[in-house]
């Protein structure tokens, strides 16, 4: 018996291998049976991650079980990088949006979007801008007087450098005729380290994404001064524009799914169907409401357009601050 | 307490040595390479600090091993061969993952890092390395779910 | 307390106590083997628990999180393996223990500074959560700045007998810590253009590699590979000798590691760190530290999770995650339609007490579970030294394999494991690489950020009560064992007790 022992307990291990294999490839899933895996190219409780861990809810009932995974840094490129060689497989997926595009070009990518195949733009998070409560900065004409007078005194914390928050910055500096190269931006490797020098009252403003600071501005711990979108938003009516105030600036922090490159196109548009069918789910809008985020959904050559205007925006505003 | 046991740590601590001073100057040409900023302590000013410390720690120690450097620092190599063996399997392990999927290359390392180490009865190894292996597949990517890599036969 | 009282018996149906019981069991399988924490576990399982009903997956979710925290402990007590770099303090006296035939001691030390640590943290957490929180809103880069002056000062404790081979350690960490891109300016720093180097090493990956790769190694060269070791010697698994010495060393740990957990940048390293300096200037039995010296276990190690305690703090009263964990839980908390933050508490009253309860209970469940586990764990020992490393090789690239997923990091560890093995050989202590990698990185970060936002004003950095008083402190800590040393050189050489035993990590 103790001779045989290691050899029952391998042979025991291997059937149950075997069945599992079995059975995981059974299981009922979109594109004959197989299972679809969505990569979140960020940590696990980021935006990106939410999304895919979203859409993995969501799509249970249209495509089965599905798997997510997380390949994190670099604003995403460290996934896309790595995305890229799954050339060909119609069963891969991975979220993405405007951050990446920022992260491309700062971080002079050796990959660029161009060899994914864009899919589906999803959602949209906007952008606030906020002060500490106890600031004396009431508007944002206060802060933009401020920043004309002297811009290096005015500090805003927010996300990683090249990111939205500070894209938004350099935006504002450009709109309100001061230099975006200059303008005092300190970065934080995440939205929650912002917030925590941000409530510590020693930076002079915050920039973040509406649905991360939304129960802060609800306590009344931050001062909402403005927010990126065109018009109001419904989660923060009380809340002007950046446009209503004289600052000529609209932000919209999208994110969006991609596919592979070299995928047929009968499979391209599958996908597709499938997600625009995802984003029509009674499940999704309750996401949608749930987690604040705007409905932004926009498919197939439209989509690519659109990141093309993106890449050059972004590139352009990063030319101006020096990080590109 | 031989001359030999005394002068073996040295040995190593030359290397270490060795390897911190190049560690260093690699640092200090990154940092030289750096795009500065407006802030006063800029992005190369940490590197820098640290590198030079680098180099000075890694010549203070190459110093003083430098006898057992040149006398005993080599006598060893023939017993390395084992250390060798180690580390070309894990970078076997490390590109034949993807290939031969999770469990059969994990058995394969545990089988051949039990050897090297000395484990008597290899087949008795195998049997353990496999079990191991499909157990750990078992229990994190089927039950858990984190994605292990797979290979042609699903495991 | 009637909350409270409320919130027991929502978390105390049967039903409930299987899932925190399947928590904690998880939660210290995942904590035992390195590379694979709380963090990652939540993560997968969170689809799984969408259709538990709230209350049963964030008490489950608790579990996992006492669970891995406590877990860590096993592998850096009998294998000199950390999981996590938040159990590196753990290892340094407690593998010396398991080494002269005491794992069975240290890992009860272990078990019950856990569980002291981990209840005064719930307590603290349910009855001071809000006051707690005000006070580490207030900490700003410049207050970080102070206190990492006062770890880098503290932790020389850690370097080991011969101060330039602990220094050489430190900043071989310090430089590793440094890879990758530069977090204010986004430039990548000594990345070659490895995208894998992009975002720096995982902390994990480092120590799995310093410590369980340099061991593998070690015994390789060696060619110890049959040894064995004696596990347990003695009856008692902690003997009242022990006990006294720990219980102080519990209190300790957790009166740092709860209000440094609870700071937004705090983490659960330092304290841990800042707990073994401490035990090891006030211990009556210095001697012993650096040969296996119970204190040094029972302090770290109850920081630790106090720590993991705090962290919950800026998570329910902000809704600030100041760890992977906690972000992690933060997003399942979001997914059942709950914002942490001020006013969690008045919204959703029921479930945040639910859980503070099941904290509690799964403090207690992890207690009952291991305590007799005890001797089990110490019998792991007994399997000869090649089938011990062959396995914690595997469990290590597995875990370096879920952090980053690549060849690339696989080669990393290969790298750094063979820079562990020179340590070893050299004499040179590996702890201080891991200080160094967690320290320089955020100090370095604070400072630039601090003089960023002051514009340049280097006044900045005294500019609060916090930071003058943490500047006093590493001051005195610096000066106190100097002075310490003059008195001793002045008085006869024999009196063991000076000032600076006493004073300086005392706030």
């Amino acid at each position: 018996m103790r001779r045989w022992g290691p050899w029952i307990a391998a042979a025991l291990a291997t059937v149950l291998l075997v069945v599992s294999a079995a059975w995981a490839e059974d299981d009922e899933g979109f594109l004959d049976g197989r299972q679809l895996r969505l990569m979140a190219p960020a940590a696990p409780g980021g935006g990106w991650d939410q999304t895919a861990r979203e859409m993995q809810a969501a799509l249970r009932d249209l495509a089965g079980r599905s798997e997510v995974y997380n390949v994190t840094g670099a604003g995403g490129t460290i996934g896309l990088s790595q995305f890229v060689r799954n050339d060909g497989d119609p069963t891969q997926l991975m979220v993405m949006g405007l951050i990446m595009l920022g992260a491309i070009e700062s971080n002079d990518a050796p990959i660029g979007l161009d060899r994914t195949r864009p899919l589906v733009r999803l959602t949209t998070d906007y952008e606030v801008i906020v002060v500490p409560a106890s600031s004396p900065v009431r508007t944002m004409p206060e802060l933009v007087a401020r920043m004309r007078q002297d811009l290096g005194a005015v500090s805003f914390a927010g996300g990683s450098a090249g990111g939205v928050e500070q894209i938004l910055a350099g935006l504002v500096a450009d709109a309100v005729g001061a230099d975006p190269g200059q303008v005092n931006y300190v970065a934080h490797s995440g939205g929650g380290e912002a917030l925590a020098t941000l409530l510590s009252g020693r930076a002079t403003a915050g920039v973040s994404g509406v649905s991360e600071l939304a129960a802060q501005i609800e306590a009344g711990t931050v001062r909402p001064l403005a927010v990126s979108s065109a018009t109001r938003l419904p989660a923060l009516p009380d809340v002007p524009t950046l446009k209503e105030q004289g600052v000529d600036v609209e932000l919209a922090n999208w994110r969006g799914v991609v596919a592979p490159p070299g995928i047929g196109a009968d499979d391209e548009r599958a996908l597709e169907e499938l997600l625009l069918e995802m984003t029509r789910g009674a499940q999704w809008r309750e996401t949608l409401q749930r987690r604040g985020w705007g409905d932004a959904t926009l498919a197939g050559p439209e989509f690519e357009q659109f990141i093309d205007q993106e890449r050059r925006t972004v590139t352009d505003v990063l030319k101006k601050m020096g990080l590109a | 307490m031989t001359d030999e046991r005394v002068r073996q740590p040295d040995a190593a601590s030359g290397l270490l040595g060795i390897v911190m001073i190049v560690f260093g100057v690699v640092m200090l040409v990154d940092a030289a390479g750096l795009r500065g900023s407006d802030d006063p302590v800029g992005p190369a000013a940490a590197p820098t600090v640290v590198g030079v410390l680098l180099g000075l720690l890694g010549a203070s120690l190459v110093l003083s091993a430098r006898a057992a450097l040149r006398t005993h620092a080599w006598k060893d190599l023939r017993r390395l061969w084992r250390l060798t063996a180690m580390v070309i399997a894990l970078v076997a392990f490390a590109f034949l993952l993807p290939l031969l999927g999770y469990v059969v290359s994990s058995a394969a390392l545990f089988t051949v890092a039990a050897l090297l180490l000395g484990a008597p009865r290899p087949w008795r190894v195998v049997a353990y390395g496999w079990t191991l292996a499909a157990l750990v597949f078992l229990v994190f990517d089927r039950l858990i779910g984190l994605s292990l890599p797979t290979g042609p036969w699903g495991f | 307390m009637g909350d409270l009282i409320t919130g027991f018996a929502d978390a105390l149906t049967p039903g409930n106590l299987l899932w925190a019981l399947v928590g904690v069991t998880i939660g210290t399988a995942v904590g035992v083997l390195p590379g694979i924490g709380p963090a990652l576990t939540v993560a997968l399982l969170l689809p799984v628990t969408f259709r538990l009903d709230p209350a049963a997956a964030l008490i489950m979710f608790a579990g996992i999180y006492y669970g891995g925290m406590y877990g860590g402990s096993t592998t850096s007590i009998l294998l000199n393996t950390p999981g996590e770099s938040a159990s590196v303090a753990t290892a340094l006296e407690g593998n010396k223990m398991a080494r002269a035939g005491r794992a069975s001691a240290a890992l009860a030390t272990a078990a019950l500074g856990s569980f002291v640590a981990g209840t005064v943290g719930t307590i603290l957490l349910s009855v001071a959560a809000p006051v707690v929180a005000d006070i580490a809103v207030g900490f700003g880069p410049p207050e970080y700045v102070a206190l990492m002056a006062v770890a880098f000062v503290t932790v020389s404790a850690l370097l080991g007998p011969s101060l330039r081979k602990g220094a050489a350690s430190l900043v071989i960490g310090a430089g590793i810590g440094l890879v990758g891109i530069d977090t204010l300016t986004g430039q990548p720093r000594l990345a070659f253009g490895v995208p894998s180097l992009l975002d720096g090493i995982d902390v994990v990956i480092v120590v799995v590699a310093l410590f369980a790769l340099g061991e593998t190694f070690a015994h390789l060269v060696a060619g110890t590979g049959a040894a064995r070791v004696e596990p347990v010697r003695g009856a008692a698994v902690l003997s009242r000798a022990d006990f006294r010495r720990s219980w102080p060393a519990w209190l300790r740990g957790t009166a740092l590691g709860f209000p440094i957990g609870s700071l937004p940048a705090g983490g659960a390293e330092v304290p841990t760190f800042l707990s073994y300096s401490l035990e090891r200037r006030l211990s009556k039995h210095r001697s012993e530290f650096g040969h296996g010296a119970i204190e040094g276990v029972a302090g770290p190690e109850a920081a630790n999770n106090a720590a993991a305690a705090g962290v919950l703090v800026p998570l329910l009263t902000i809704g600030l995650p100041t760890s992977a964990t906690a972000a992690v839980i933060l997003t399942a908390f979001q997914s059942y339609g709950l914002q942490p933050g001020p006013q969690l508490f008045t919204e959703s009253g029921d479930l945040v007490w639910a859980l503070i309860a099941s904290l509690y209970i799964g403090n207690v469940l992890l207690l009952v579970l291991n305590l007799p586990l005890v001797r089990a764990w110490a019998r792991l020992l007994t399997i000869p030294a090649y089938g011990i490393y062959a396995a914690v090789l595997v469990f290590a690239c597995l875990g370096t394999f879920a952090t980053g997923g690549t060849v690339a990091d696989l080669l990393v560890l290969t790298a750094l494991g063979l820079v562990g093995l020179l340590m070893r050989r050299a004499d040179v202590p590996v702890a201080p690489a891991i200080v160094g990698l967690i320290l320089a990185p955020l100090a370095e970060q604070q400072l630039r950020r601090a003089l960023s936002l002051s514009d340049g004003d280097w006044s900045t950095l005294v500019s609060s009560p916090w930071t003058i008083a943490l500047w006093t402190v590493a001051v005195l800590a610096l000066l106190l064992p100097l002075v310490g040393v003059v008195r001793r050189r002045r008085n006869e050489p024999g009196q063991l007790t000076y000032a600076g035993d006493r004073e300086p990590g005392d706030r």
